[in-house]
Formats: C-alpha cells, structure tokens, sequence
C-alpha cells in the first residue's frame, strides 16, 4: 500500500470533518454540481470500494487545484483522493473523446505548430468552427485556446549556437508542449537566463508529461507518456545534472503528480522526481548557494504575480518572488486568490467553461483593479485563462528575469 | 533568507510573526494549514471559572509558575491584547470587552459561555442585555446544519431569557444544495441576499416586537460589521452573531485580519508546508525541514518560533506505541509516561485529563527544555497550545494563553 492509499484509508480517521476545506474551496464555492472536498473526499471514500460501482459522479467537478490540501489542518490528501477516484470513473466507464482529445496536448500541439500555424489559429478564432467544436467536442465556443507558433521550441534550439563554450556545469530543460507548441519565447528566455549563468542546457528527448491525461482520468496512458520521460532523463538524473522545467505543472508531474497518482515508486522514477526542479526554485538554491548572479538593471514597475494553483502544489513557498525580489525597482504584487479557474483543462470543457470563469472572478479583478497592462504567472493555461478574461497580457515571469539580465532570447 | 521563521498559523504563531515584522525582521510563517482560529469562536476567551479574568490569571500565575499566563507576565497579556484589538479595530471589526469582566455569550446550544473579548457582531447576544425583560427572537436556516433555533431558544427561556424562534426562509439565490456557514457569509455579503434577510427579519421584528434578534454567525467575512449593522437598521432591532459549529466564520475573519496585517507588515506566509525536522549546531536551530513535493523543503532562519498547537492542534501526536511526539522538531515533550497515564478515569473529570496538559516545556524565555531541565535550543522559542503544564480548553485559556505568549515572542 502506498502513501496515498494509506491516506486514503486513514483518512476517514484524519479527517475531523472540521469542513474547512470545503469554506476554502473555490469550485464549491460557486456550484451546485460539486459538493465540496470534505464529502467526495474523505467522506465519499467510505463508499467507494474497488469491487463496487462508483456511487457519485460530483468528485469529476473537482479542478484538482490542491486549495484543500493546503488548508486542512490535519493534512488530508484530498485532491489525491479525488483523483483516483475519477481515474475509477474513468476506468468503468471510458473516456468522452472530448476528454480524450484535449488529454493529448502533445498531439494536438504537433498537429497545429509549424508554417500551418495561422490557419489552424484563423480556425479557432473562427466563430462558426467554434461553435461546431463545442457542438461536436464539448469544447466550450468561449475557452481560451491558446495560439500555436509558427516554429516549435525544439526547432529553435536545434538551429541555434549556444552563447557558451567550453567545459560548463550541465543543466537538462524539460520544455513541455506548451513552450514547444505555443510558446517557444518562454523557453528561449529560460535558455538565455541559464546559458547567462553559465550553465550548458541540454534538451533531450522528452514527451508531454502526461498531466492531461492524469487530470482527466485516463491513468494507463499517463503512465506510458510518464516511463518514455524516465527512461530519457534518468541518466542526467543518476549524473547528478539537475533537470528544469519553466512549465511549472510539468515539473510538478515528473515530481509528483505521475508517482503518486500512478502509484509508481522504483528507484528510476523516484531518481528523477528527485532531480527535477521549477525553474525558479532552481534559481532560489543558487541563490542561497551564492552562485546567482545579480547583475540586474533595474525594472522600475509594479507587475501582479499569480501564483497557480500547481506551483501551490509544489510546496516551496513563492520562488518567484524569492528571486525577482532581487532585481532592483521590481514591485512584484502577489495575488492572493485561491485559483483562475482553468486547471489545465477544466475550464474549457462546455459543461465546466462557466464555472471556471466563476471560479476566477476575484483573480481577474485582482488584476484588473491593478491598473497594470502586464501580470505574471508560471503556469501556461492560467496566463492564458487570465489573459482570455481580463485582455491583459501575461508572461512566465522567467522572461522579466531575462529582461532585468538585459538579454535578448 | 529569514530573520525568523514561524511555525503555525493560529492565533499565538500569528501574534509571534506580527511583533516581529513590526521590529523590522524578515519574518516567514510556515505552517501546514489553517489553525485553530478555524474552529474556534472568534472570541477572546481568557480564563474560565471566576468573575474578573485578569484578577484570575494573576491568582492562577502565582500558583503555577509554570502555566503560560505566569511565563509571559501582566505586560504581554495586556499589552498582546491591546494589539490585536488595535488590529481588529483598524479593520473595522472591533473586538469589545474588559480584561476585569465576563460576557456571558449564548452558544449555538443556547448555553451561556463566558468570553472576555468578542467581536462587536456579537456583544447585543451578552446575557446581562439579554435578561432586561424584552423579547429576543432566535432565527436561522434550516438550510444551515447543527443550528436549531428552536433548541437555543428553549435553553435560554430555562435560563431565565425570554426568547422564541423562528426558522427563515432562504432567499432565492440559485443555490440549493450545500449551505456551509462560510457560503452563507459569503451570500450575506450580496445586497439582494441581504435586502431579503432585511425584510424578512424586519417583519419578524414587527410580529414579536422584539428588541433583539441572535441569528448563525455567518453574517459577512470581509464586512460583517456593516452586514450587522445594515440588517440592524433593516430589521429597527438589535442583532446579534451566535457561534456555530465548524468552520468558524468569526474565526475565519479573525485570521484574516490578522494575516492582512502580517502581509501589509511585509511578511510571508507558506501554508502547506509540514516541518518534519530541524537541522542544529549544538545548541543553536539553523534550519527546519518542509515536506514538498520529491523532496523536503529546507529553510534557515537566525530565530524560530514554534506555534504548531498541542495534542488538539496538531502539533504533538499520539504515536501507536503510546508515546506523545512534537511533530515538527521532535522536542522532548512533557507528557505522561505511558498510555495509562493519559485519562482520568471519569470521562467528565473535573481536573481533565493529563494528556492535554501535555506540551514542551520551556524556560523563562519560552525556550525548550528536556526532561532533566536543560536548553534544548538557544533560539527557539515556543508559543501558545504548544507548551505544557496547562489545559487550554478546560480552562478557557485557549486564545488569552495563545496571545500573550505569542506577544511575548514577537517582542522580545
Ligand atoms: S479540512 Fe481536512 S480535516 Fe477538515 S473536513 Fe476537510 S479533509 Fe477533513
Ligand atoms: S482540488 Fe480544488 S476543486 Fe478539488 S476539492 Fe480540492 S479545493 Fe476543491
Ligand atoms: S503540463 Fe506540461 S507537458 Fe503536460 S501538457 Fe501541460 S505543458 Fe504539456
């Protein structure tokens, strides 16, 4: 039996129904359709038997955002708890292909990246083929898609030369589909940022994380996506070479997400779960290591900063502020809102598209009220989210870090 | 990183973490989720059992010159509450009370509990108001679970206090399914929600001619004293909150308050984060250790203050072998020697049980000692339902203990 497990039967003991985590939910806080994480978490779990049809269906309007986590005060694991019992739902009942589609965000990224890009963006800007998507996929006509590149980040990288010669400390970049697909300037500035502090980047082979596909249910084809990756970045793992990520719920399911969820616990998995950092997590121990440079020209602004829900889920406090706190002039302003709503693939989906936005309503005014033309987030579907809601730019906040170190990616 | 690092956010940790940043330092609060202010009233209750609280704690100092109250001394209770109520009150949610007085506050039972300070959504629903004779009308939702007016209404008229009940209806709002006290706080804070509230309680008043009306404590997160005062003007009666069970939205509001505060100071705050372990130099904590994601989390910090709570909040667990432990740093704790030792043989014992006395014990300077008396660390210092030798809840010490201990690590 697994941790998880072991929490999942535990935790009808650990729980002191003391509901706080359902006063701190933001998808029951605004729906009908989902009780809350105290009674499909470890309430419902006193129902559910693996022998035995899933008794309620509420648990798949869970986000997976991790807020109840965070709050409860004798650390049930819930969301976990929540997880595995759609992936159940899932495994009785198969997938909708809706699901099935939007899971694959490496395939679809594939499909719509390259010179094709404009017409494939022209398409889902499209009124009229929206509409046929949400019809025919669930999809809703309002979510935010996010726009494919006219190049993939790995393209890029192929073509280019590295600013740095010679014998350097090694770093592996795990790019994840959206960098490659959506937005290969994140990934540019993360290779500016590491290449100026003297590291050699490598990206080897990789293959999308597979947390479409875990947040959807489909667990058996997480788990292949999730091997492919071990096998291709165990060795910098067992080299000691530190693997880093800009995408911050890709490094979250190389980290965690996959193992636990998945229930995979050998020796190579846990070697490179060990081995993975958020990139800015990965700055802040330089940081505190003294191997940081703080060459900064100044950034006389204020930015408001979200803080996603999946980065919440890493547990190391707030890395970006930790380190953009360094650059002279940088007023970053933390939002304090639980969540944006989207989790990754949750809020475009028709039957949830409204919650989500509901969801996300004190997020959108915390940054409209800011007056700023710019917010910062680590995480690529809640820039998007944020964006889609508000019309105000995002960006990772590794690309103002290129900025404050005056490169040009 | 860190000046210091606070370990808890209930009431004492946050207490600790604002007199800190107040002097300037870089102050973290690492804690692994929401505290006790979650669940507890929202009332400032400092000591149960005699007529003027002060006097009682000064009294009860003398005799145990090991309970909290004679550690932290007169000058951080009272200058600990006068900070708090300074806090609340800039954020327009005044804490009213005496530190020489009772208020005796009807429960969501319809008992009458002694408290020292409450929030002013609550003062209308003190007994002394409430035995002048006039009529005073008890009212909730059925919607809300575990909160009957029927019952606290009939518990009070037994007590002398002349209350009837009535159930409300809800107003419309689109929502049928759950109504938790934080949902509801959060509807009273809608005008249409609250206009409906308004009429309603309004024709109530009308009907019974009553002067005051107790309604579930969920009037408002964010403004529940306009909320009180606008259904008060509404309804021509004076209205008043009564505590429910869990989650505690006066609780919530307190901590709110209190981390607005504490943000507004400059500080940090990482919920989520499980210290597991220290990392010392003899006698000096240079680092804990968080659980994260793949790997622990470490952090340093010149100073520490543990407020994890004791055996209710978290911060010692019972292990299977019948040992207690201090979950975050493994401090010896001071705790009866084997299981047979934790409980009173009468489940309603009037001294309690010794199992919650149970806590780590500390120097004069809230520092933690061993068994055998000596300084475990030179720079830690611990707070609130963490230390030994007192029984928060029994005594009805919990948020008083909890503040002037934690003051006192804030300030010194
Ligand atoms: S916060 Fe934790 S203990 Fe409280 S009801 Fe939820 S799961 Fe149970
Ligand atoms: S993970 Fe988020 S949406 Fe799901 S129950 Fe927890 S708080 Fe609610
Ligand atoms: S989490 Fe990362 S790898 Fe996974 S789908 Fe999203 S971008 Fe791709």
């Amino acid at each position: 039996m697994d941790h998880i497990e072991l929490s999942l039967t535990q935790s009808l003991d650990h729980c002191i129904k003391c509901n706080i985590c359902t006063s701190a939910c933001p998808v029951a806080a605004v729906t009908d359709a989902f009780p809350g994480p105290k009674y499909v978490g470890p309430q419902a779990q006193r129902f559910r038997h693996a022998a035995q049809p899933v008794p309620d269906e509420s648990v798949d309007y869970c986000s997976g955002c991790r807020v109840c986590n965070q709050v409860c005060p004798t650390g049930v694991r819930i969301a976990e708890l929540n997880a595995r019992a759609r992936a159940q739902i899932v495994a009785e009942r198969g997938m909708p292909l809706r699901n099935r589609i939007i899971a694959r965000s490496g395939l679809v990224g594939r499909l719509s990246s390259g010179p094709h890009a404009p017409l494939v963006n022209f398409t889902l800007n499209f009124a009229p083929a929206r509409w046929l998507i949400e019809r025919v996929m669930g999809i809703h006509r309002h979510a935010p898609l996010p726009k494919a590149s006219t190049y993939t980040f790995r393209s890029w990288f192929k073509r280019r030369k590295p600013t740095v010669n010679g014998k350097r400390p090694q770093v592996v970049y795990f790019h994840g589909c959206s960098t490659n697909y959506y937005e290969p300037r994140v990934g540019q500035a993360a290779i500016a940022v590491l290449e100026h502090l003297g590291f050699e980047v490598i990206v080897p082979p990789q293959r999308c994380c597979g947390l479409p596909l875990l947040s959807n249910g489909d667990f058996p084809a997480a788990q292949k996506q999730h091997e492919y990756n071990v096998t291709h970045l165990l060795p910098y793992a067992r080299a000691g070479i530190p693997i880093v990520g800009t995408s911050t719920s890709c490094t979250l399911t190389l980290k965690e997400e996959a193992p636990e969820l998945l229930g995979l616990h050998g020796d190579d998995i846990r070697a490179v779960a060990a081995g993975t950092y958020d990139i800015f997590e990965f700055l802040r121990d330089l940081y505190m290591q003294g191997r940081l440079r703080t060459d900064f020209r100044p950034i006389e602004r204020a930015i408001p900063y979200h803080p996603p829900c999946q980065l919440r889920a890493h547990r190391i406090g707030r890395p970006v502020l930790d380190v953009l706190g360094l650059v002279p002039g940088l007023r970053l302003q933390e939002s304090r809102a639980e969540c944006c709503g989207i989790a990754g693939t949750y809020g475009i989906k028709r039957e949830k598209y409204q919650i989500a936005m509901d969801v996300g309503q004190p997020l959108f005014q915390f940054v409209r009220a800011s007056g700023q033309d710019l917010a910062l987030c680590d995480s690529e579907t809640c820039r998007w989210q944020i964006s889609h809601a508000t019309g105000v730019a995002t960006r990772h906040p590794i690309e103002i870090l290129a900025e404050a170190y005056g490169l040009q990616p | 990183m860190y000046d210091t690092i606070v370990i808890g956010a209930g009431l004492s940790g946050m207490m600790a973490a604002i007199g800190r940043a107040e002097r300037g330092e870089k102050v973290l609060v690492l804690a692994k989720g929401y505290g006790a202010t979650h669940w507890s009233t929202g009332c400032i209750d400092l000591l149960a059992g005699c007529d003027d609280p002060f006097h009682g704690i000064t009294q009860l100092a003398a005799q145990r010159p090991h309970h909290p109250y004679a550690l932290a001394g007169p000058t951080m209770i009272e200058g600990g509450i006068a900070r708090l109520r300074a806090i609340c009150e800039a954020a327009g949610y005044p804490l009213v009370g005496n530190l020489n007085r009772h208020m005796l506050l009807p429960t969501a039972l319809g008992a009458l509990r002694p408290t020292t300070f409450a929030p002013v959504t609550m003062i209308a629903g003190d007994a002394r108001q409430l035995r002048d004779g006039r009529p005073t009308l008890i009212a909730g939702f059925a919607e809300l679970r575990d909160f009957f007016p029927p019952l606290i209404a009939a518990n009070l008229r037994a007590q002398g206090i002349a209350a009837t009940a009535a159930q409300l209806a809800m107003p419309p709002v689109g929502r049928q399914r759950d109504f938790s006290p934080a949902t509801l706080a959060r509807l009273c804070e809608q005008p249409a929600f609250r206009a409906s509230l308004g009429e309603q309680l309004a024709a109530l008043a009308r009907q019974g001619d009553y002067a005051r009306i107790g309604l579930p404590a969920i009037l408002g997160l964010k403004h529940a004293t306009e909320v009180v005062r606008d259904l008060q003007n509404r309804a021509g009666a004076l209205v008043f909150e009564i505590p429910t069970l869990p989650v505690s939205v006066p609780g919530m509001r307190l901590y709110q308050i209190l981390e607005d505060e504490f943000l507004r100071l400059g500080g940090r705050i990482q919920l989520g984060g499980f210290v597991q372990r220290g990392e010392s130099i003899s006698d000096t904590l240079v680092a804990v250790f968080s659980e994260a994601a793949a790997r622990e989390q470490r952090h340093a910090a010149r100073r520490w203050v543990l407020a994890t709570g004791g055996i209710l909040g978290g911060g010692a667990r019972a292990t299977p072998e019948g040992y207690v432990r201090e979950t975050a740093l493994d401090l010896p704790l001071q705790a009866p020697a084997g299981r047979a030792g934790w409980f009173a043989p009468r489940f309603l014992n009037e001294e309690g049980h010794p199992i919650f006395q149970s806590g780590v014990r500390v120097d004069e300077r809230l520092r933690p000692l061993d068994a055998a008396g000596r300084l475990v660390y030179d720079n830690v210092m611990v707070v609130g339902g963490a230390l030994a030798g007192f029984d928060p809840i029994r005594e009805g010490c919990l948020e008083g203990a909890a503040i002037a201990t934690g003051w006192m690590a804030g300030m010194s």
